[in-house]
């Protein structure tokens, strides 16, 4: 089985490309880091309710000067469409989104039936026009660098799909 | 029950160098007041979010009040945004709540009658609550109220949000739909906020 990105890797990236705020709201995927952030004297937390309350408060921090990631599940991106729409790609405000692929182990391993979760993503984020990259096991953290480049070059919203769990 | 440009005016008169967020019929009605470059004008960028979005801006300038005018209609649709507020807001955020009880832009269809939107402010942790446990919840039922307690709010420490029942009676200018991603060029730059 392969292994997830650590999540102690993971911080230690998200701080060297200067993130100032995480807002996350909890899921399987992604808890470990979502903790390892709560634990991070340098990075503040922000646990919304909802996702699309994640998108909007992001986009006033980055109109603000400071620079937010988002750390949201795919169910969650599903839910925040219109604030994405609205506080993303409308006002081109690059957001930065680390995105848990819920659905995609059982997918891999041909368990039926497939989760919806896992088939609609990738193609949400193509008819978006939302460039993306997939984190794929421990190694290959370098694509939330790419993702970051991506939304500076374009002005518009860009993600991580994170195919399996964080590890310590 | 406040007519809401007498609210809009009154307001206008005291706000000084605060971000001001407006959304729906506030984005008609308030720039015949006040043509400021940190007004900000929401309208169509997400359904609800106003103040979520005035919250983020808040947090990331916390010398300067932001202030937001929310619709009832709006605070519906996002209630999280409520207990969100009460856990993250920041001291320097000012949510003005016009309660008209209407979905006042889309043909004035009512709300649920009962919501007693104070008391879900207090429900969601909002009085003593926000980052710093300084967040205040008030009713303003009177322009008095506003000429009396707004220059408060805007030194004390919050955050607040302010029920103001409202109606108009004055017409609505025609919706102005300008280059959404103009309107962030130009309050990052009215905010002196530098690329990054």
């Amino acid at each position: 089985m392969t292994a997830g990105p650590s999540a102690a890797a993971a911080i230690g990236m998200i701080r060297s490309l200067g993130f100032t705020h995480v807002l996350s709201i909890p899921d399987s995927e992604s808890r470990l880091l979502h903790a390892a952030v709560g634990d991070d004297p340098d990075l503040e937390l922000i646990v919304p309710c909802r996702e699309g309350e994640s998108v909007a408060i992001a986009a006033g921090l980055w109109a603000g000067g400071a620079k937010p990631l988002l750390l949201i599940q795919n169910t969650g991106l599903m839910e925040s469409g219109d604030a994405l729409r609205g506080c993303g790609i409308g006002p081109e405000i690059p957001l930065r989104m680390l995105v848990g692929w819920r659905g995609f182990a059982g997918a891999e391993a041909g368990r039926l039936p497939i989760d919806s979760a896992y088939t609609y993503t990738e193609a949400l984020l193509r008819a978006w026009s939302i460039p993306y990259e997939i984190l794929d096991g421990a190694d290959g953290l370098d694509a939330i660098e790419r993702m970051d480049a991506t939304a500076a070059q374009t002005h518009l919203p860009a993600a991580v799909l994170v195919a399996r769990r964080f590890e310590p | 029950m406040i007519e809401r440009m007498d609210l809009f005016r009154a307001v206008a008169a005291l706000r000084t160098d605060e971000v001001v967020v407006t959304t729906m019929t506030a984005t008609l009605q308030w720039p015949l007041v006040s043509q400021h470059p940190l007004d900000f004008d929401f309208l169509a960028f997400g359904m609800g979010h106003a103040s979520d979005f005035g919250m983020g801006l808040a947090s990331a300038r916390p010398e300067r009040k932001v202030i937001v005018w929310k619709g009832d209609g709006g605070l519906l649709m996002s209630l999280g945004s409520l207990v969100t507020m009460a856990r993250y807001g920041p001291a320097n955020l000012v949510v003005l709540l016009l309660e008209n009880r209407t979905y006042e832009m889309v043909g004035g269809q009512p709300l649920p009658p009962s919501v007693d939107f104070v008391a879900l402010a207090h429900a969601a942790g909002m009085e003593g609550g926000g980052r710093d446990g300084s967040g205040r919840i008030e009713r303003w039922e009177a322009l008095d109220d506003v000429d009396r307690r707004l220059p408060e709010v805007l030194t004390e420490p919050g955050p607040h949000f302010i029920v103001i029942p409202v109606h108009n009676s004055e017409p609505l200018p025609p919706v102005s739909h300008s280059d959404h991603a103009q309107r962030v060029v130009d309050l990052r730059a009215a905010l002196g906020v530098s690329e990054r």
